[in-house]
């Protein structure tokens, strides 16, 4: 059985977890860095946006600026998620590794296999987002407002948005699986221009772990354990605790300054040429 | 069915090259654009960029997930298709026509070596689909 890498739940800044990842992900395209399961959660609470998002147009600075909120651009597509009572997942693995098979749609329903198979474990039932959103409903800002395919479902409510970055064979996906959710916390940090994103949408939308389970169960150490038992169940490898390497270390240093501690970045998607980390 | 036109050479980072002297446009296959699905939007170079064989010359994003659009040459940016971003789902519709992303003045024709005429790319694509 193969063994590919567990980094163990700890929380970090919204721009530490950012260069964390980046570093795993440019790493494994070069053959450097094994495929990497990583558990990790938010301190500040932050807002994280889409690579395409328009900050200005989309988020409400002034609100995060003034609670405190830190506001970071991930290299993954998608929308605006508020990351405070979560469970945070990276995965991080060459296409050609494991079941994965080309597409995009492919890897997204094999990582919500392992997520439901570990979601099983706790007794609840979840299922698979079968259908795409319509242009429409995707042209809002809010991640939780609207299931994308192959996303987590429980009772028909979205419990865990996901996104994605691919390059050069490999591919890295984030998931924010809810442990706890405040639609109007939510709300204050995202802009919602043609607003039809409102608390009751939100509501009607969401769900989240803490709903169905009991109180010392929703720990994001304890729930990462239970989903490492599902990656390793669909995926047939097991999943080693370990740590960076010096080379991703000095990476997450650069791509930290560079890049994720960057206005530029995080405001406008563009890293200042000077900077550009090849 | 897929479609992969004899004019035109492929990349087997699944971008396509229509070679007319020095000028090469470049666009999405149409097993590209399957692949990445419903395409929401593109991130295209300006005008004289200077973009590298396979190198990044944008991003595109579809389900949530951004991918790097690789060139198949290396050259100048000499035009960007602008229509595209008013109406990125021509990439998914029309990916040889009006779907097209950049033209690149290419500085080395040997290049075109390294890339699939229709019949090979077909092959490459059966094989990634393990269906070879």
């Amino acid at each position: 059985m193969d063994r590919w890498r567990l980094i163990p739940y700890h929380k970090f800044s919204a721009f530490e977890n950012m260069a964390i990842d980046e570093a795993i992900f440019r790493g494994n395209q070069l053959g450097q860095s094994p495929p990497t399961l990583r558990f990790y959660g938010w301190d500040p609470p932050a807002l994280s946006v889409g690579y395409f998002q328009d900050v200005d147009q989309e988020v409400d600075v002034g609100y995060c600026r003034k609670n405190r909120v830190d506001i970071v651009r991930r290299p993954t597509g998608g929308k605006a998620v508020f990351h405070d009572r979560e469970l945070t997942y990276s995965f991080i693995s060459s296409e050609k590794q494991g079941p994965f098979t080309p597409g995009v749609l492919g890897t997204y329903l094999v990582i919500s296999r392992c997520i439901l198979k570990g979601i099983a474990g706790l007794g609840i039932a979840a299922e698979v987002a079968q259908d795409s959103p319509s242009v429409e409903r995707v042209n809002t800002a809010h991640c939780f407002s609207f299931p994308s395919r192959y996303e987590i479902l429980i009772a028909g409510k979205k419990v865990c948005g996901s996104a994605q970055t691919r390059a050069n064979g490999a591919f890295l996906q984030h998931g924010s699986l809810l442990l706890c959710f405040d639609p109007a916390k939510a709300l204050c940090a995202i802009r919602d221009r043609r607003g039809r994103v409102t608390e009751d949408t939100l509501r009607e939308a969401v769900t989240y772990l803490g709903a169905y389970l009991p109180e010392g169960q929703t720990d994001p150490e304890y729930l990462s354990g239970v989903l490492k038992a599902g990656f390793e169940d669909i995926l047939r490898v097991e999943f080693v605790e370990g740590r960076l390497t010096p080379e991703e270390e000095a990476l997450r240093d650069k791509l930290l300054t560079d890049k994720y501690l960057s206005g530029q970045w995080n405001r406008e998607g563009r890293v200042p040429a000077k900077d550009r980390i090849s | 069915m897929m479609v992969f036109p004899d004019d035109l050479l492929y990349s087997r980072e699944h971008t396509w090259a229509r070679v007319d002297g020095n000028l090469v446009t470049v666009g999405l296959t149409d097993y590209g654009q399957a692949k990445l699905g419903e395409i929401l939007n593109i991130d295209l170079p300006e005008v004289d960029t200077y973009v590298e064989q396979d190198e990044p010359f944008g991003t595109i994003e579809s389900a949530a997930t951004v991918t790097e659009l690789i060139s198949p040459v290396s050259g100048d940016v000499v035009r960007v298709n602008d229509d595209i971003a008013d109406d990125v789902g021509i990439i998914n519709s029309d990916p040889y026509d009006t779907g097209w992303m950049i033209v690149v003045e290419m500085t080395d024709a040997s290049e075109l070596d390294n890339l699939l005429d229709s019949s090979e790319y077909n092959d490459y694509v059966l094989g990634e689909e393990g269906l070879d």
